[in-house]
């Protein structure tokens, strides 16, 4: 047995909608087309239900060639109409990521095991079909057959190597080996796992030190060298995810409509210091936006660094020799990280006798502020960013293409140029991944050299597993997610 | 007034109250700074999706209609779905609910079986040193933060001592060999219908910690009143005449002065159950507890209006039937209470 402590509850095990931390559960019960691997690994993606894939030169027409002889949890066999069904359901019901699902216009079963998509436009349904949300195949006859009530009662109706034999909901999920798994099982291999839905860290920390459990993660970052030092039989996982925290300066209100402004905001925060004082092995100062492990992510971008005398010297140039003026900075309220970020950057401001006023609101309240007139919204908005699937695009796009109606892009930044660049990038992903990747780089570069953000630190993953768990390699494209199918108990 | 009047009149006043607390807070989530549509979606929305979840949700009619829609479907038993989970709020509340009744319930209990004689002893032996003791529990108990006591509770009984259970309701050999058949979400009570005594056990085991954390508020609570009403009652005329007339010790506390005394106690232990039903939300998260508070909790915090009217309306039926339950209670146990 696997016992996985989870600090969080599953809000939907619905494989059409769950869009949050209930992957733990579903990538261990359903299967998408591909798999991303993690980061060192040689290749970027690995077959998981197709078993080779192909698209024409101009990445709209993408061929998947399925794996044979698979069953779904239900008995019902696995095969492209299956797959049609699960990509069409899952963009009929419109929640979550299945907007990656948009580029796709048709989709036309060539045979059994061979699954032809038809494109709008360009894109890179590899990875696309690689994604921890909204990507997993399922059975249309349970689909069919069964509301959505029926997954969250505890059930499932996948391809995965493990089923759900109970769920006691914000309790516990147990999971069972699924005999008909058609990669086959070894000795040594788990035959059930259990989470437990614990919310409070310590209780987590305790169960983890004692033994009562094998695996967790989100323990009081305080607590990290106390576990380091007497619990040799913790094993910490450090590796990095694919979330960052960004402060997207508000490039339509003064003062920081001028980018000589924004460039010295750029140099007043104090990166590693922060960093090394409050966060530790949490986290790393970002290059750009793409984070850390994830293609796209170049160290070879410039960063900023703290420097009050080139912010001074900038923001004399922008006619703010004395500073003079006031900003504000909204973040979550209870995220205790970004309220410290704000403390300290505040500090820094007064050097300059720039004034920040620093305010936790509720997401929605924050959110709610920055749609609304740029002129009234609040000049720095920070919040954290991660992929619905993993490409660069994701933070380019969603951040800072121009919007007409403001989602995302909370700095309202609009740069055509930028735009043409990411756009073209994003359609040479599914053709020449190395070329976009290049381009995906130098719209990093526009970025940093319009300061349209300050891009504070790329987050880490930090896991806990017991010592004589063996197998496990965090993947950051799953967050937290364990495969326990990889995993053998020493 | 008759009881019958009485109780009728009383159930048509909790009507209004619930129409009201359902306006009240019905509006009060659409005022907030909110988008359920985009809560709907997800975290990363985009406008079309947001467009069409606001379709799907009725969320483009004017407000009046989404309440009489909203209040249409309570009336058959339809609370709606939850932003969050997209899942019924009915089916999770069947969840949630009994796993908290039985928490605050165990609670109560031990408040009652330890906070009551030991107000009586209080009352009784005014000013001696067992006076002075008891009166120590129930401020320690008023004032020692809930989730303090709770983790100290863990730290000791589970982390150095082994002995009981660190959170959750049942263990894992439980759940995966012995799994207790939901009949009314009661633990307790579905495995004794089934006789799974095994599982019966356990979950007893299970409720101890929590349980007595969530309890001694409420001791503190049971004591201080009852030995304020204690010791009023016990200077009444006809306790020195059952005393004279050699009416046992025993039974002159615990029978002829507690009937009288006891009132105000089980007025406001009755409140604070109500109370807890949502108020044990750091009980909850400190034992893993899956209750009402933490549901309702995370609704707040992703501003899951569905579920918070819902529970607000949950919480507020419990309110009014407990309060009507504890003044026909007062007026059965004290004949000079009139109902009216």
């Amino acid at each position: 047995m696997f016992v996985y402590a989870h600090p969080t509850a599953f809000p939907d095990l619905d494989p059409a909608r769950s869009f949050s931390n209930d992957s733990v559960i579903t990538s261990n019960c359903y299967e998408t087309l591909t798999f991303y691997n993690p980061p060192g690994s040689e290749t970027l993606l690995n077959p998981k239900l197709a078993v080779s894939w192909e698209s024409n030169p101009e990445a709209t027409e993408w061929t998947f060639h399925l794996r044979e002889d698979v069953t779904f949890q239900d008995g019902e066999p696995f095969n492209a109409e299956a797959v049609r069904y699960s990509i069409n359901k899952t963009k009929e019901i419109g929640v979550g990521a299945s907007y990656i699902w948009d580029p796709v216009e048709e989709i036309e079963v060539m045979d059994e095991y061979t699954i032809k998509f038809k494109l709008s436009y360009a894109a890179p349904l590899d990875l696309i079909a690689s994604s921890g949300y909204q990507a997993w195949i399922y059975s249309p006859k349970a689909y069919e057959e069964h509301p959505t009530e029926w997954f969250n009662e505890g059930n499932c109706a996948g391809t995965g190597p493990y089923t759900i034999e109970s769920y006691e909901r914000g309790s516990r999920l147990v999971m069972a080996r699924n005999e008909n798994y058609w990669g086959g099982w070894k000795p040594g291999q788990f035959e059930k796992v259990v989470f437990e839905i614990n919310q409070d860290p310590l209780v987590n920390q305790q169960k983890i030190t004692a033994g009562a459990a094998d695996f967790t993660y989100e323990l009081p970052p305080d607590n990290i060298p106390n576990i380091r030092q007497n619990y040799p039989e913790i094993v910490i996982y450090e590796n990095p995810s694919f979330q960052n925290l960004v402060g997207l300066l508000n490039t339509k209100k003064p003062p920081l409509d001028n980018v000589l402004v924004r460039q010295a905001l750029s140099y007043s925060f104090p990166y590693e210091q922060f960093i090394t004082a409050v966060l530790g092995e949490r986290a790393s100062q970002a290059y750009g936006v793409v984070p850390k492990g994830m293609w796209g992510h170049s160290d070879q971008l410039a960063q900023y660094s703290y420097d009050l005398d080139k912010a001074k010297q900038l923001l004399a140039e922008a006619g703010f020799a004395d500073g003079g003026f006031e900003l504000t900075m909204t973040y979550s309220a209870g995220d205790l990280d970004e309220q410290q970020l704000g403390e300290v950057w505040k500090a820094e401001l007064e050097k300059l006798n720039i004034g920040l006023n620093v305010q936790g609101m509720a997401w929605e309240a924050q959110w709610d502020l920055a749609k609304s007139d740029p002129l009234k919204a609040q000049d720095i908005f920070v919040m954290y960013w991660w992929p619905d699937y993993v490409h660069p695009y994701s933070f380019l796009f969603s951040m800072f293409h121009c919007e007409e109606s403001i989602l995302f892009n909370l700095g309202y930044y609009c740069n055509p140029d930028y735009d043409k660049m990411i756009d073209d990038g994003f359609v040479l992903s599914g053709t020449d991944r190395q070329k976009a990747e290049e381009m995906f780089v130098q719209a990093q570069e526009i970025l940093l050299e319009d300061a349209v953000s300050l891009f504070f630190y790329d987050v880490a993953n930090i896991h806990y597993a017991r010592s004589d768990i063996k197998g496990f390699k965090d993947n950051p494209a799953y967050p937290h997610v364990v495969f326990v199918y990889d995993l053998t108990r020493e | 007034m008759g009881w019958l009047d009485y109780t009728l009149r009383r159930l048509l006043m909790a009507v209004l109250v619930l129409v009201s607390v359902s306006l009240i807070t019905f509006f009060i989530a659409r005022v907030i700074p909110s988008d359920p549509a985009a809560a709907w979606v997800g975290p990363h929305p985009t406008q079309e999706q947001i467009a069409k979840a606001r379709l799907e949700l009725g969320l483009d009619r004017p407000l009046w209609e989404q309440y009489l829609r909203y209040v249409g479907a309570l009336l058959r038993g339809d609370f709606g779905t939850s932003v969050r989970s997209h899942q019924p709020i009915l089916s999770d509340l069947r969840t949630y609910l009994p796993a908290t009744l039985e928490l605050v319930i165990a609670a109560m209990l031990i408040a009652i079986a330890v906070g009551l004689p030991l107000g009586v002893l209080s009352g009784a032996m005014k000013g001696s040193l067992v006076d002075h003791l008891t009166r120590l529990v129930s401020i320690a108990g008023v004032s020692m933060p809930t989730f303090w006591l709770g983790l100290l509770l863990q730290l000791f009984f589970f982390g150095r001592l082994g002995i009981l259970p660190i959170g959750a309701r049942v263990s894992n050999e439980v759940a995966l060999y012995f799994p207790i058949q939901q009949i009314t979400g009661f633990h307790l009570v579905d495995s004794a219908i089934t006789g799974n005594w095994f599982a019966f056990k356990i979950v007893l085991v299970h409720l101890i910690l929590p349980s007595f954390t969530l309890a001694t508020y409420s001791i503190g609570l049971a004591i201080r009143m009852t030995r304020s009403t204690m010791a009023e009652v016990l200077g009444e005329t006809y306790i020195l005449a059952a005393r004279v007339a050699g009416v046992p010790e025993r039974l002159v506390l615990f029978v002829l002065a507690l009937k009288n005394a006891i009132i105000p106690t089980i007025t406001v232990l009755g409140l604070a159950f109500v109370y807890s039903l949502t108020g044990a939300i750091l009980v909850e998260v400190i034992f893993s507890w899956p209750g009402l508070g933490t549901y309702v909790t995370n609704a707040v915090l992703s501003i899951d209006f569905p579920v918070i009217v819902s529970v607000t309306l949950v919480v507020t039926i419990f309110y009014v039937f407990i309060n009507l339950f504890l003044d026909l209670a007062q007026a059965a146990l004290d004949p000079r209470v009139r109902l009216q």
